[in-house]
């Protein structure tokens, strides 16, 4: 008899591989994660043309959060739902490898094309309108760039639960897709907002994060009254809580799974 | 000794849903209801029932799927609902159908995302997908892309995924529906072939001829309940015996049906209509009466049709339904 070793690592790989493939498989994500980032980016550098010798950064980390978002947060909450879509949801709980795994490799995959998207962004708006200043501390911008784009997929893992449970989990993730772009202060700072809508802001971790970006490409940028540290621990620490919930709610979907039987259907 | 490959105890399983506007009624169905079956090593067991039999419902929870609602199943020794961890390894399942295939990357990338899940060594991933996709016959077809796939080229890809990782014990639910009568044979076929590979087999079916071909032991499920189990011919003898009279005539007295009763042998006796005639199915365990038999007994009716057929699986399986109801 073989002896079979299921690997969590070697799972999340095959998914991300998967991923890929079914992403190359699919012109249609060609719009969101190719096309829509140089839309934002040109109509982000409009909006801000003459704001200051940093709007350009703030056009790319603008239009370049909000090409993520689509492309992340929506790729991640799909995850679970194309699994249900496609039915294979319940071949893939039969096998031994925990769910999560399989949907992890998914949201890897969204975080690389996302950043994807944020990198064509910033092409876009440097050919239209050349070069931004050059950042203060580059290797700290990209690292915490990239920190930024998991906080997106640490909401989006999250989301993906929901699809398990609802089969309208798209529609609600569709319709709050503009208040999220508004609330989290991809394009403009949430402290324009008004004051009641800080706590929900302050709720989602890309608001911190991005404005910890802010402050590391904009010098002088003055966002958050806290200050750059303190933003920086609230994004670790809501995009903690965030992943915290996603694991614990996906023991409770697998327990869900077991307890509904009603997955087939789509 | 030699423990079963699978048992159920006392299987029970309800679903409750709700509807209305507001979703403020709520329903509660009995899906199963105190099952009891035991499936031998190596054996090919079906389970047949009508369409909400519970069959589906039984094979999830003998597969990890489902959560039973009381009763205590285990698959090689190993309870389902405990320790599913320790189950799905060593078991396969194929549900069949259109869906459950990533139908835009091609059957050999399905296979190796199923076959990395499954924890299958990396040296032996490649040659096992190879072995399985010329086993179930898609070796022309392994790069093409599943949506370019057939019916029946589907339902094979669900095989061979079924049995990528070397299972002791297969669930096939239904895996001849909607296949073209080549198609089902090949199924058939490789499921035989499987059966002597020392695989067990649980096996729904809607089609009797395909479990009265492949099955060392059929239970019948109705109302979420084991009718019976046992061989086709145990089965046959369970509702009337192996031989089976059909009688067309008009206008059957109820005197004349009473003495067909006291024929020797004629255990059961089934009266229908039959378009604008009557058809009588008599069920016989002993080889002492002959059609001349019947014929003398229903002498006085001039179109009289009797004909002899052996007792069907689809025979047993409706009496024991309509027993079951």
């Amino acid at each position: 008899m073989i002896e079979l070793s299921v690997s969590r690592a070697r799972s999340t790989l095959a998914s991300l591989r998967l991923a890929v493939l079914m992403f190359l498989a699919d012109p249609q994500w060609l719009i969101p994660s190719m096309i829509a980032p140089v839309i934002f980016g040109l109509v982000a550098f409009e909006i801000f043309r003459g704001s200051g010798p940093y709007f350009v950064v703030y056009a790319i980390l603008g239009a370049g959060m909000m090409s993520m978002w689509g492309q992340t947060l929506y790729g991640s909450g799909w995850a679970t739902g194309q699994d249900r879509e496609f039915g294979t949801l319940e071949p893939t709980l039969q096998a031994p490898t925990p769910y999560l795994y399989v949907v992890l490799g998914r949201v890897i995959w969204n975080v690389l094309s996302g950043l994807i998207g944020g990198l064509i962004v910033y092409l876009v708006v440097i050919l239209a309108y050349g070069r931004p200043p050059p950042l203060v501390d580059p290797w700290a911008f990209a690292g915490l760039f990239v920190f930024v784009v998991l906080t997106l997929a640490a909401v989006g893992v999250v989301f993906a639960a929901f699809y398990v449970y609802t089969r309208y989990a798209g529609f609600i993730q569709n319709v709050g897709e503009f208040a999220f772009y508004v609330g989290t202060g991809c394009m403009f700072p949430v402290v324009l907002l008004p004051f009641w809508t800080s706590p929900f802001s302050l709720f989602f971790p890309p608001t911190w994060a991005l404005d910890a970006l802010r402050y590391l490409a904009i010098p002088g940028y003055a966002g958050f009254s806290w200050g750059f540290g303190i933003d920086l621990l609230g994004a670790v620490g809501t995009t903690a809580v965030y992943l915290a919930v996603a694991g614990s709610v996906f023991q409770q979907v697998q327990r869900h799974v077991l307890e509904s039987g009603d997955l087939q259907e789509y | 000794m030699n423990e079963a490959a699978i048992e159920a105890h006392g299987i029970g399983r309800v679903f409750e849903s709700r509807k209305g506007f507001l979703m403020q009624e709520r329903v509660r169905t009995v899906a199963l209801d105190g099952v009891e079956l035991s499936v031998r090593p190596g054996e090919l067991f079906g389970l047949l029932g009508p369409n909400g039999a519970g069959k589906t419902t039984l094979t999830k929870i003998l597969s990890t799927l489902l959560l039973p609602t009381r009763g205590q199943a285990k698959v090689l020794g190993v309870d389902v609902a405990r320790n599913p961890e320790l189950v799905r390894p060593r078991i396969g399942l194929v549900l069949g159908g259109e869906r459950g295939l990533y139908n835009r990357v091609s059957a050999r990338e399905n296979l190796r995302y199923f076959a990395d899940l499954f924890g299958i060594p990396v040296e032996r991933r490649e040659p096992r997908i190879v072995e399985v996709l010329a086993r179930v016959g898609l070796t022309d077809s392994a790069d093409r892309r599943v949506e370019e796939f057939s019916r029946g080229m589907k339902q094979k890809l669900h095989l061979a995924r079924g049995i990528l990782h070397w299972p002791q014990v297969l669930f096939l639910d239904e895996p001849t529906i909607g296949l073209d009568p080549r198609s089902a044979r090949e199924t058939r076929k490789l499921v035989r072939g499987l059966v002597s590979d020392g695989v067990t087999i649980f096996l729904t079916t809607h089609y009797m001829f395909e479990a009265e071909e492949l099955c060392h032991r059929i239970a019948v499920l109705g109302h979420g309940k084991i009718i019976a189990t046992d061989t086709v011919a145990a089965l046959r003898q369970l509702v009337g015996g192996d031989r089976t009279f059909e009688v067309e005539g008009y206008g059957f007295e109820d005197a004349e049906l009473a003495q067909l009763r006291r024929l020797p042998g004629v255990s059961k006796i089934v009266s229908e209509e039959f378009g604008p005639r009557l058809r009588l199915t008599l069920r016989v365990r002993t080889r002492e009466i002959v059609p001349e038999d019947i014929r003398g007994v229903l002498l006085n009716h001039a179109e009289l049709s009797v004909r002899e057929r052996g007792t069907s699986l689809e025979d047993v399986y409706l009496d024991l339904v309509e027993e079951g109801t």
